[in-house]
């Protein structure tokens, strides 16, 4: 004992080693392990919670500490230092060293405090909750960590060893400010085609298998086996393990099969909360029915709910939520409001991903009040184009075309443009790709807007981005609606072209040429405008892509540009967004949640 | 005797009004006079009928779907949101800024009833199309069981499998309602099934029990081209174009390919049964 005290003492005067590479025994814990505490300040410490009396070769009682982790984790380990800091560890009776080892305890527990995010349907924001509250808890100084046990992209990530997990648990893990290994996601399924997917455990890839047997064969002889060994881990690792589920908990046709959901909550015996997207109406519906469709052992583990995604005014859901928490006798700890990030999700990254390249890439600039977006149908339907709704700024880099689309209210989009730094964009491309706007994106591309009498918003005078030279008036409270048939005026074919106007204001335009002629309401006349040399086209015209005429100019137009592709960024660049906005989704999230209530759930102290 | 049907839906964006449009068509193929309606309904995307009034994009696909152009009667009320909470309602394809939103009590019923009885008079058949879900505990709801007893129509109720939790859904959606609501469910559908749709069997069974009705049938998710009047339908997948033509006959074309796989699926029989007031 005597010789295991000096080595104690001269590893504090090393101070925090970190993982001891050299060492031929490394890692004898664990991957990425702190070695600093290779005799353990502690021992014996006989807490049962870490390690085990066994029988030594020579036939005597020895405490073992093959099992324990937690002095070798680095939180653990660089706390116990600190802890230790100018004491005299070797004349320290053992009671006050426990005494020590205790107040670690009540950060870093020796066995984490689990919750499990499920979701009422897959794409109910489960992802981003789980990475709020990986940074959340991060930030009150606990080491956390996501878990799903099985999740299903073909979006991955490779970790520092290689393993191949699903990138979302990337995103969580920077958000834990943790490195990312695969006892986050031990199961990953890669969708190889109908029914077929490659199965990787652990990181590594297992086989391919269609969905029998997955579910008949592997499951059944392999799924506890991993679901307990990465829990474990986990659980000896770190001081919180926020778990997500996958889709649904109550599919009630497969819940035998099922690991990612209950059974992984009930193996880490997590307490579980709910979250609904609101988005599409029927939240209290799918809370009512996910809890009272399972069996009553499963509802008891539910514990509270979320709602996820509200736009508009959350008081308008208090009679509701009332009734919800009356009927399912469990608090609903917050209303998230609906959140604008650049933060990848996991279902809309398969979606930017999509595995056919087109040639041209037309972006639309999806306006809060978009309208008419059935019009970019037919441009979607064309091979060689693919529609791309823009966000932000950022997604317009590329893009060979840009559309102003049609919007409900002109002036609030305009200004939400501007806001958003989309101007600058609009700006770079004027010139080098085509622009065209539909109706108020029309309105838009003109020098102004004039509402003298506030028929759609209280600003006066607006000035518009000037790529055209109209001026829009909304004089009275009028609406134009008209079917409209006529021509391109730059087709010398003159072939058809049809459409219709919805739109408040009228365009007044002396400057350009008009871009179409038409017959509206029995009349003739001209609508639209273009500058040909800058490639700027805008028109009143809903449905003006129906007909092939406009896809020809809009293809002839990209055809005839000469660019280069934008770059997408440095590295640096895309983790400065990422950090910038898990801090907006974690403050989004603090504000918006009970998580005092969350807290006592879990059984973590503030 | 002109007869209706209603389909309602557990969230918004499950296809029902593609799912109506395909209803219109099975029975305009088969010689019937029929019509679309729905009472309100809130979209941006909207339509121009040929005397120049607005109604949702919907109705109009789905009148074409009729063999008819669209009249106003087919949507008299739509909701085009503004922003900052405020709408523009359009009635009877006209825009009206006095407007307001009201209960079954107020002003709202008999302009319902003129444009119903208007279509009622012309019609054999009414497919008739609610609007988001008719669960929502915290509103007073006009377009999706108030009608449906108003016009004396079964309801069928549409559930969503692409997100997960169909079951779940149907069974909530179905729970919320009253009892004389619960009363007019006549039947379900489960929409946009990928894969083996025997795997559901033990779900169905348990679901055909907790709601009395019977299901329909199980469709697979065809990603055709449609006018979507959903934001949140935007930018997803779509196919069953070719360049060159007019959209509206790509969406029509597209409508008969999706019917021909439809008619496999759904027991159709079995809802013109209930459409005739069966059981």
């Amino acid at each position: 004992m005597e010789s295991i005290k000096k080595k104690v003492i001269s590893q504090f005067r090393r101070g925090a080693i970190d993982s001891n590479l050299e060492c031929s025994y490394y890692p004898c814990h664990f991957y990425d392990q702190n070695c600093t505490h290779c005799f353990c300040p502690f021992y014996p410490c006989e807490d049962e919670e870490l390690g085990t009396y066994i029988t030594g070769r020579t036939g005597k009682r020895v405490w073992s500490c093959q099992q324990c982790y937690w002095i070798h984790r680095d939180d653990v380990a660089k706390e116990c230092i600190g802890r230790f800091d100018g004491k005299d560890w070797g004349s320290m009776p053992m009671d006050d060293r426990l005494k020590i080892k205790a107040e670690i305890e009540q950060m870093h527990f020796k066995s984490a405090r689990p919750l499990m995010v499920l979701g009422t349907t897959s794409g109910a924001g489960k992802s981003l909750i789980v990475a709020a509250l990986c940074r959340i808890f991060s930030d009150m100084g606990y080491t956390v960590t996501p878990y799903k046990s099985q999740n299903m992209s073909l979006n991955s990530f490779v970790t520092k060893r290689g393993e191949e997990i699903a990138r979302i648990q990337d995103l969580q893990a920077r958000a834990a400010r943790v490195e990312p290994r695969s006892q986050m996601n031990p199961i990953l399924l890669k969708p190889l085609r109908d029914d077929v997917s490659q199965v990787i455990v652990y990181g590594v890839p297992y086989g391919d298998m269609d969905v029998g047997t997955y579910y008949n064969e592997f499951i059944p002889a392999k799924g506890n086996d991993i679901l307990r060994s990465s829990l474990k881990f986990l659980a000896k690792t770190n001081d919180i393990i926020i778990m997500e589920g996958a889709g649904s908990p109550a599919e009630i046709n497969i819940s035998e099969f099922e690991i990612a959901n209950l059974k992984a909550a009930e193996v880490a015996d997590a307490p579980c909360i709910l979250v609904v997207n609101i988005e599409r109406g029927g939240a209290f519906a799918y809370l009512y029915g996910t809890v009272r469709i399972l069996d009553e052992g499963s509802q008891k583990m539910i514990k509270g709910a979320i709602i996820n995604n509200m736009r508009g005014d959350p008081d308008s859901l208090s009679t509701g939520i009332r009734e919800i928490e009356k009927m399912l006798d469990m608090p609903v700890l917050g209303i998230v409001p609906h959140l604008d990030l650049d933060l990848p999700s996991e279902d809309s990254m398969d979606i930017r991903d999509s595995p056919t390249p087109s040639r041209f890439t037309v972006g639309v600039v999806r306006l809060p009040r978009i309208s008419n977006f059935t019009d970019f149908d037919a441009l979607n339907l064309m091979e060689d184009i693919k529609v791309r709704y823009i966000n932000a700024p950022s997604d317009a880099s590329g893009v060979d075309a840009l559309i102003l689309p049609g919007t409900k209210s002109t002036i609030e989009d305009l200004i939400w443009l501007r806001e958003k730094g989309f101007e600058k964009v609009i700006r770079e491309l004027h010139g080098k790709v085509p622009i065209f706007g539909i109706c108020g994106g029309y309105q838009m591309l003109g020098k102004s807007i004039i509402d003298i009498n506030s028929i759609e918003s209280d600003t006066k005078e607006t000035e518009g981005l000037g790529l055209l030279n109209g001026v829009t008036y909304f004089d009275k409270y009028e609406k134009s609606t008209a079917q409209v048939e006529g021509h391109l005026q730059l087709d010398p074919l003159k072939r058809r072209i049809r459409g219709y106007e919805i739109h408040m204001g009228q365009t007044e335009n002396k400057l350009d040429p008009p871009l179409n002629r038409i017959r509206a309401k029995g009349k003739n006349r001209e609508d639209g405008a273009y500058d040909a040399d800058m490639k700027v086209y805008g028109t009143y015209l809903h449905g003006f892509f129906d007909l092939p005429p406009a896809r020809d100019l809009l293809l002839s137009l990209m055809g005839s540009t000469e660019r280069e592709k934008g770059e997408d960024g440095d590295e640096g660049e895309y983790d400065d967004i990422v950090e910038r906005n898990l801090g907006y989704l974690a403050d989004a999230i603090r504000a918006s949640i009970d998580l005092e209530s969350l807290r006592k759930i879990m059984g973590v102290r503030p | 005797m002109t007869y209706n049907i209603m389909l309602q839906s557990t969230l918004s964006g499950s296809g029902k009004s593609l799912i109506a449009a395909a209803i219109c068509r099975y029975f305009h193929k088969r010689g019937y006079e029929v019509s679309p309606f729905k009472s309100l309904n809130i979209s941006l995307n909207s339509y121009i009928t040929p005397d120049g009034r607005e109604i949702g994009m919907s109705q109009a696909f789905q009148s074409w779907a009729c063999g008819k152009e669209p009249c106003h009667q087919m949507n008299p009320i739509l909701l085009k949101a503004t922003g900052n909470r405020a709408s523009q309602a359009i009635v009877n394809g006209v825009p009206r800024k006095e407007f307001e939103r009201h209960g079954k009590e107020g002003p709202v019923t008999p302009i319902l009833e003129r444009a119903y009885r208007y279509l009622e008079e012309r019609n054999d058949i009414i497919v008739i199309e609610g609007s988001g879900t008719p669960s929502e505990i915290n509103l007073n709801d006009i377009a999706n069981m108030n009608t449906a007893e108003l016009f004396k129509s079964p309801v069928i109720l549409i559930g969503d499998i692409d997100t997960g939790g169909v079951f779940a859904g149907l069974y909530g959606t179905y729970q919320l309602l009253s009892e004389e609501h619960k009363r007019l469910i006549k039947g379900y559908i489960i929409n946009k099934f990928r894969g083996d749709p025997s795997i559901l069997g033990s779900g169905i069974t348990r679901l055909e029990k907790e709601l009395k009705a019977p299901c329909l049938g199980v469709m697979t998710y065809q990603c055709y081209s449609f006018p979507e009047e959903d934001s949140l339908s935007m930018g997803g997948p779509q196919r069953g174009g070719s360049p060159g033509g007019d959209v509206r006959d790509i969406w029509l074309r597209n409508l008969d390919t999706f019917l021909e796989t439809m008619e496999k699926e759904i027991k159709f029989d079995q809802l013109e049964n209930i459409m005739r007031g069966g059981v």
